[in-house]
């Protein structure tokens, strides 16, 4: 069955209030159009989990989409801090759930996997545990190994409403290939209760049946498919084209203060209709192949 | 003959944090000088190390350094591409990672590290990264290695935020909380720090050359044990520097600054 989409349908498709597992990673993957098109919807009140933050989450962050972030940390790298996401911290105006990039990908797997709890190692003894334990209602706790008593800690999985994919290849059914390092994408979409597919290269099932192992994501989880070439930029998409360094330090540079990161999202987000309107204003097709991976390299 | 070398404090750096790496380990780093001193470790003494990106990368071998782990530079010609479920969980969490590398804002006498928070926690703070792995590495790992600058705001008798702990307050307070491991090497700008085995305080193990034990001393806000056979830091070699100036870092991304 086809579920192919366009963007704002597949962003109309998430009702005010939900749970979100956003896929980037820093600047790697990261679901920028769908961002953007949230944005513009106006769809707030989210609950965004990711196990490292992304510069998408970032950006949802600062325009006052998110009432809540679930996630393990995370910066841009070399180019920087998440400023959208540390200023609302500071300020005290975003529920804080914060882990560890194993906890978050355990509780995924937990979600995943259709368990009560998951023991871990991680966090013990950490002001992050200490935190954690303030929450209510309660999102860790203590059981008795029965095999050897030994007391451990268990983390609550993480079911989130929807996973929002940025993918290299997909089919109209959402069977997704996930090209390159995955971090936990495949826990996030399988811990969901559905996911929203957003591919680079829309291919027939054909072509998914002639190199099924590459298939990370069936298309039986997959609610909606969004064919959008770039759109994950200024972030990169292994093997398809590499991250938009100079964007990056603009995005970085303006999102420094609340008015900087305004004229941001006024210019990039607001200022344009769709991706496409987006994809003129950073440089078009120009810029775009200037971007282009190499097959070997990757980047 | 090694005296007439110059090198900068980055590349002594890298190169002491080489040499904590045996060869036929498996090591798992981020970003910074750790991927220089594991690139280094590989191509001299250790060329069975196994070099894991926790985002879901083993033994990659980059001919562009990149910008830190979610670059796909740091990514090419790996052995295999992967998922955090796998290199966090099936190798670090089961028990079979080493070495991991850490840093951070700042890091106390007994190895705790703060990446989080600088400020009171409860008033007015500044926020930083938080974890990523770094907790992860810090609870599971076999031995970490601290690399942070050597200032008296960065080496603190406590952490205001255990983001990773080390050995807490010492004498066996990690163990009680149920974790083995712990930082083995605390490397900075001057010196290079041990734990004392049975109170788990840091302990100086060697100074940089051109460094004095007054300038390690008063440049730190807490007294490390200070034991009588204190040495002088190995200088690189002629060979370290050519891989690290013309191999690892050519563009000097991180060895520049």
């Amino acid at each position: 069955m086809s579920k192919l989409t366009t963007l704002s349908e597949a962003v109309a498709s998430i009702p005010t209030g939900s749970h979100v597992a956003l896929s980037g990673f820093a600047t790697a993957r990261c679901a920028m159009a769908f961002a953007h098109e949230t944005i513009r919807q106006g769809t707030n009140r989210l609950t965004v989990s990711q196990c490292v933050a992304g510069i998408e989450a970032d950006m949802l962050v600062g325009a006052g989409a998110v009432e809540r972030i679930v996630y393990g940390g995370g910066s841009r790298g070399r180019s920087g801090q998440h400023h959208c996401i540390c200023r609302a911290i500071e300020q005290g105006i975003l529920i804080t759930e914060e882990l560890s990039s194993l906890s978050m990908t355990f509780r995924n797997l937990a979600g995943a996997l259709g368990l009560p709890f998951i023991p871990i190692r991680s966090l013990n003894g950490s002001d992050i545990l200490n935190q954690l334990m303030q929450l209510n209602p309660p999102v860790v706790g203590r059981v008795t190994d029965p095999f050897t008593g030994d007391e451990w800690l268990v983390l609550k999985p993480l079911i989130p409403d929807v996973a929002v994919i940025q993918v290299q290849v997909a089919d109209e059914e959402g069977n997704a290939w996930i090209l390159g390092p995955r971090w936990d994408n495949e826990e996030q979409a399988k811990a969901s209760k559905r996911t929203v597919v957003i591919t680079e290269r829309l291919v027939s099932t054909e072509a998914i049946r002639r190199a099924p192992e590459q298939t990370v994501i069936p298309g039986f989880r997959v609610s909606h498919v969004v064919h959008l070439p770039f759109a994950a930029h200024p972030s990169s998409v292994y093997g398809v084209y590499d991250f938009d360094e100079e964007h990056i330090a603009l995005y970085a540079d303006a999102s420094k203060t609340p008015q900087g990161f305004q004229g941001y999202l006024d210019n990039y987000v607001y200022g344009v209709k769709d991706h496409w309107g987006y994809m003129e204003l950073v440089g078009g097709m120009s810029r775009m192949k200037d971007l282009e991976a190499d097959p070997v390299l990757g980047y | 003959m090694a005296a007439d070398l110059e090198y900068t404090s980055f590349e002594l750096m890298a190169v002491t944090g080489a040499r904590e790496l045996k060869d036929g380990e498996i090591v798992a780093v981020g970003l910074g000088l750790p991927v220089v001193a594991s690139f280094l470790a590989k191509r001299t003494h250790a060329p069975n190390l196994t070099i894991l990106l926790e985002l879901g990368v083993v033994d990659p071998e980059p001919i562009d350094i990149g910008s830190g782990l979610s670059d796909p530079r740091f990514w090419y010609r790996a052995k295999m591409h992967t998922s955090f479920a796998d290199m966090l969980g099936m190798v670090l969490h089961k028990g079979l990672v080493d070495v991991g590398f850490l840093g951070g804002l700042e890091v106390d006498a007994y190895g705790n590290l703060n990446t989080t928070q600088l400020g009171d926690p409860k008033g007015k703070f500044r926020r930083f990264t938080g974890s990523g792995g770094g907790n992860d590495l810090a609870s599971c790992a076999r031995r970490t290695v601290i690399i942070i600058r050597h200032d008296s705001r960065k080496l603190k008798e406590a952490v205001s935020f255990i983001t990773s702990p080390g050995y807490l307050r010492g004498n066996g307070e990690r163990a009680s909380v149920g974790l083995t491991g712990g930082p083995a090497r605390v490397i900075t700008d001057k010196a290079v720090f041990g734990f004392d085995p049975e109170s788990k305080r840091m302990m100086l193990q060697a100074i940089h050359p051109n460094t004095t034990l007054e300038d390690v001393l008063s440049n730190m806000a807490f007294e490390p044990i200070v034991p009588s056979d204190v040495v002088v830091t190995e200088p690189p070699t002629a060979e370290q520097l050519r891989l690290i100036r013309e191999e690892i870092d050519p563009d000097r991304l991180y060895a520049g600054s």
